[in-house]
């Protein structure tokens, strides 16, 4: 009895100090919430409430009215999908031999890959623009989902093989002998144990996809082909044009999409990222 | 016999060839292409007829490497391992917590702690800068006053502005290593727990001789990413303390805002270059020193 | 198998999509040369002006007028290819230089006689002008001016030196309310101060010339009115202390106008104070605003190019202009209209416009920026001695120059 009485204590102490602290992590956020919402048109003000004292939606209005907000959201949803496939195509076979099989340059390869993180990128865009520019890659599409794909390949690899590794050999052997093919005991075996981590691969491309701006606003050209992170970047204010509260309310509006896949992914995620264990 | 053994190492390339051939295309040509560049004359007087001119730039870049690059490597080095030692710990914690049984809550808890994960960074960057630290109108200062303190100026003195980036960078941190920490506590064994239980460890003795070392391996390669880029980190630096127009007077730089400073401004592209290519190598050395390197779980 | 083939699909896909894309999908609009597409990075209110006049072109010319983010740094990557640069690109006249060397651009009088160029205010022209050669077509100039709330600052009140300015400071700055604010740290604002002490930030002949003992002086005087001013440098916090009536006065874009307007403010504009040392006023840099042309459009496209150079040369875009955001027309001949001549902003940057200074528009510009920015954070800011400030940012800046080579 006393038991239960200190883990209830102890959970309501828990749950109170959550509550406090996603209060404290969201306080920027609540801060661009309460800007988009408020009429007094600032990003600064004397006297800033949490709650808007003169209320408007007229922010978001605009945001949906006067920019082609739309469009982008359907560039970014092209953009982000074949991304995700294509990573999820290359990146799974490629995880699954480093993980389960050895043949030389294995290590080194894996080991060089993590190393390239250490290059710093500052300067690679004009590298890849010389790469795609000759292909005729700049200014479309597929020249944009090469350049995320590519981004976060590695990441993908690393990944994926991490959780492939905790996933017992001893499944796939007893397939092998009744006689199934590499291709048949990833596709039947071990892909619906990795769900997990292939959620959260496919989160972490998303994300990548969905805040990217530099290649997006570089690589093309013109407003109709905007994602919403390039459009987002266009819509920030400088000192001569620009209006922070509309600018607020696009980027409460871009970060809605992923906060719903973050909830709806979220009991794939805590067995996904890494390890796991076994437990389907 | 030897025939199929050569036939097994081609499939597994074959297999691991699209991954590679889009990593060598977007990740490997650019550092190729930037070691490139940087045997060569490429500026602003040269941007088409650019010619070979063998290791000058490197030279150039290492008499440049002064003081000031002295100065900013170490703060670069404190940097990364008081955001790391901090990204952790907190995470640690945090993950540890998230999983005590019992909690109904926790999927809501962790949607909202990974929040900042869904904005891009410059966004939030922004948010913190004017939003919280600004003197004149920033919630920070609304609060002081509130309690009945004058305006701080949280940006412009040296320590000042350091731990404001750092909390900045945990808090667009944080969201990935919860993740992937909250992923590995889930791998962990329970019956390993309940045994040492039975041998009377306390929750001290348990984190550090069974729940460390479990999930070590996991979190290794995301926590050697995640190494190299805090090293890297420019945008919370620059976008918070260094901007033209906005420098707030405090004298920060990590080690990739001193390199913008004092060379990817001059448009030498060949100069530029040789700058990225020394960081490289001295992050690897880095790396190397302090024998970061993932472990393989299957050997 | 199955996996095989989608991995073998993937890789065939990939490998068409870059085959394919080579041939077909570059922009059509490069190879047309009935199209010309202008990159911009103006405010809505110029770019419709412009959009609207340059439509009377259709069907002969089709203009698009884009405006694209970080477009300095776009051009400096597609400036060479064709497939993917603008035609034109309409910006402030500083990054000539760095195009200029790069050679991606054309000089206008490979266009336009030079003699059609004369009704264009000298200044304007001079900015225009690199290594002899004219490489924009000037539209309209802008320059900072010195504004006040008249609900504190009476018209008679306004500081004609910066002495009365440091009084009238020295007795409203109080409580979070500031008698006179500005960008104090942010080089394009305090280049005013150094111009007007007749210190040069960049010489003629791209040399850093921060050590001088004008700009010495400069800093220093500065510095006392620095210390009656907010903590921050940046935009934000100036511009809203000043449109939230927090403070009396500022120096500031004439695009602040219409925000404080709209928020209600009877805004007045006055002439820039004289500083009391030197006897000359506060000396702000002057920014042209005009239209650049690619060298691959003037070579293949010449003809549209001079049909949308011409709309932009009629003196009528520049009136529209001038009304829809106050951009003060480069076209002499415009300030004989009563329309300009009743235009208070724009009329009080000509005046400016008489002691203002061009900015420079050499390379070694682009590095300056930093540099400045750094020294002026170093003295009003971190309180650092000033002639060892001035000196290591004259080191620095010889320096990045160097390495510019």
């Amino acid at each position: 009895m006393q038991r239960k009485v200190k883990s209830i204590v102890g959970l309501t102490v828990v749950n109170v100090f959550f509550i406090l602290l996603c209060f404290v992590t969201l306080v920027p956020i609540l801060y661009a919430l309460s800007v988009s919402l408020n009429a007094n048109n600032s990003l600064l003000s004397v006297d800033f409430s949490f709650i808007p004292k003169a209320f408007t939606l007229a922010n978001y209005k605009a945001v949906f009215v006067d920019e082609p907000i739309m469009l982008w959201l359907k560039n970014s949803f092209v953009l982000a999908v074949s991304t995700l496939l294509i990573s999820l195509g290359t990146g799974i076979p490629a995880a699954y031999v480093f993980s389960r099989k050895t043949f030389p340059g294995r290590k080194p390869i894996l080991r060089t890959l993590i190393l390239l993180y250490a290059f710093p990128s500052l300067l690679s865009m004009t590298a890849l623009y010389k790469l795609l520019s000759p292909m005729g890659l700049i200014n479309t599409k597929l020249g944009l989902i090469i350049v995320y794909t590519g981004t976060e390949a590695v990441f993908a690899l690393w990944n994926m093989k991490g959780y492939f590794d905790t996933i017992p050999y001893e499944i796939e052997e007893a397939a092998m002998i009744d006689g199934a093919s590499p291709t048949q005991i990833v596709w039947r075996i071990v892909m619906p144990l990795a769900k997990p981590t292939i959620a959260v691969t496919a989160m972490m491309v998303l994300i990548y996809v969905w805040n990217e701006y530099i290649f997006a606003v570089n690589f093309m050209t013109g407003s109709d082909t905007y994602t919403l992170a390039a459009g987002l970047y266009s819509l920030q204010a400088t000192e001569m044009s620009g209006n922070w509260p509309i600018f607020a309310a696009a980027s409460i509006v871009v970060s809605i999409p992923i906060l719903i896949v973050f909830f709806a992914l979220q009991r794939n995620m805590t067995t996904g990222l890494t390890s796991g264990g076994v437990k389907g | 016999m030897k025939e199929s053994k050569r036939q097994q190492i081609l499939r597994c390339y074959a297999w691991a060839a699209p991954s590679l051939l889009l990593i060598l295309m977007i990740v490997i040509f650019p550092i190729l292409y930037t070691g490139y560049i940087s045997l060569t004359n490429m500026n602003v007087y040269h941007w088409t007829n650019y010619t070979f001119i063998g290791l000058k730039n490197y030279a150039d870049a290492l008499l440049v490497f002064d003081n000031g690059f002295l100065k900013a490597l170490g703060m670069t080095v404190v940097w990364t391992i008081v955001s790391m030692v901090l990204q952790l710990v907190v995470a640690f914690v945090l993950a540890s917590l998230l999983n005590i049984k019992g909690l109904k809550l926790k999927n809501l808890y962790k949607t909202l702690l990974i929040f900042p994960w869904a904005m891009p960074g410059y966004v939030s960057i922004l948010l913190w800068k004017t939003g919280m630290f600004n003197s004149q109108f920033g919630l920070l200062n609304q609060w002081m006053a509130k309690i009945g303190h004058g305006p701080v100026r949280w940006l412009n003195g040296d320590m000042s502005a350091f731990w404001c980036c750092t909390l900045v960078n945990l808090w667009l941190a944080l969201p990935f290593m919860i993740t992937i920490i909250d992923g590995a506590l889930q791998s962990i064994d329970r019956s390993f727990y309940e045994s040492a239980v039975l041998d009377g460890a306390n929750w001290l003795e348990r984190t550090f001789y069974i729940t460390v070392p479990m999930i070590k391996p996991i979190i290794g390669p995301s926590v050697v990413i995640t190494v190299f880029t805090t090293f890297k980190q420019f945008d919370v630096v620059y976008l918070l303390t260094q901007q033209v127009g906005a420098k707030t007077g405090a004298d920060i730089h990590t080690i990739m805002t001193y390199a913008y400073e004092n060379a990817f401004i001059t448009n030498n592209y060949g100069y530029s270059s040789a700058v990225s290519i020394i960081i490289f190598v001295m992050l690897i050395l880095f790396s190397v020193v302090i024998n970061m390197k993932p472990k393989e779980v299957r050997d | 198998m199955k996996k095989r083939v989608i991995s073998l699909l993937m890789a065939v896909s990939v490998m068409t999509g870059l085959t394919l894309s080579g041939c077909g999908n570059t922009s059509s609009a490069a190879s047309d040369p009935s199209t010309i597409v202008i990159w911009h990075d103006k405010e809505d209110a110029v770019a419709e002006v412009l959009q609207e006049q340059l439509n009377t072109l259709n069907p002969d010319v089709q203009v698009v007028l884009e405006k694209k983010s970080d477009l300095t740094e776009s051009l400096k990557m597609v400036g060479n290819d064709p497939n993917s640069a603008p035609d034109m690109y309409i910006f402030a006249h500083d990054k000539i230089g760095v195009y200029a060397e790069m050679g991606i651009l054309s000089p206008i009088t490979d266009i336009i006689p030079q003699e059609e160029l004369d009704v264009y205010m000298d200044e304007t022209i001079d900015a225009a002008t690199y290594k002899g050669e004219i490489y924009q077509l000037p539209i309209y100039y802008e320059t900072l001016l010195f504004m006040y709330n008249r609900l504190y600052m009476k018209d008679d009140e306004v500081p004609t030196t910066t002495e009365e300015l440091y009084q009238y400071m020295q007795e409203n700055t109080a409580g979070g309310h500031y008698g006179f604010v500005e960008q104090h740290s942010t080089p394009y604002y305090a280049a005013g101060w150094i111009n007007g002490f007749g210190g040069q930030i960049l010489d003629s002949d791209g040399n850093a010339n921060l050590d001088s003992t004008e700009v010495i002086d400069a800093l220093n005087y500065h510095k006392k009115f620095v210390e009656l001013m907010p903590g921050e440098t940046e935009y934000a916090t100036v511009n809203t202390l000043f449109s939230s009536g927090m403070a009396h006065a500022t120096i500031a874009g004439p695009w602040m106008i219409p925000t404080v307007k709209e928020n209600g403010m009877d805004v007045g504009v006055a002439a820039m104070p004289t500083i009391d040392e030197t006897g000359t006023p506060i000396a702000p840099y002057m920014g042209v605003q005009g239209v650049q042309v690619l060298r691959n459009a003037a070579e293949k496209k010449h003809d549209s190019v001079e049909k949308v150079l011409r709309v932009l040369m009629d003196p009528e875009v520049e009136v529209k202009l001038a009304a829809a955001s106050g951009c003060a027309p480069a076209n002499e001949s415009c300030y004989d209209l009563d329309e300009i001549k009743n235009d208070e902003v724009v009329m009080m940057m000509k005046q400016t416009a008489d002691h203002a200074v061009p900015m420079s528009n050499r390379p070694e510009m682009d590095v300056m920026w930093t540099v400045l920015g750094n020294l002026l954070t170093d003295v009003n800011m971190s309180d650092k001695d000033v002639t060892e400030s001035v000196k290591s940012a004259q080191a620095q800046a010889e320096s990045l120059i160097e390495s510019m080579r």
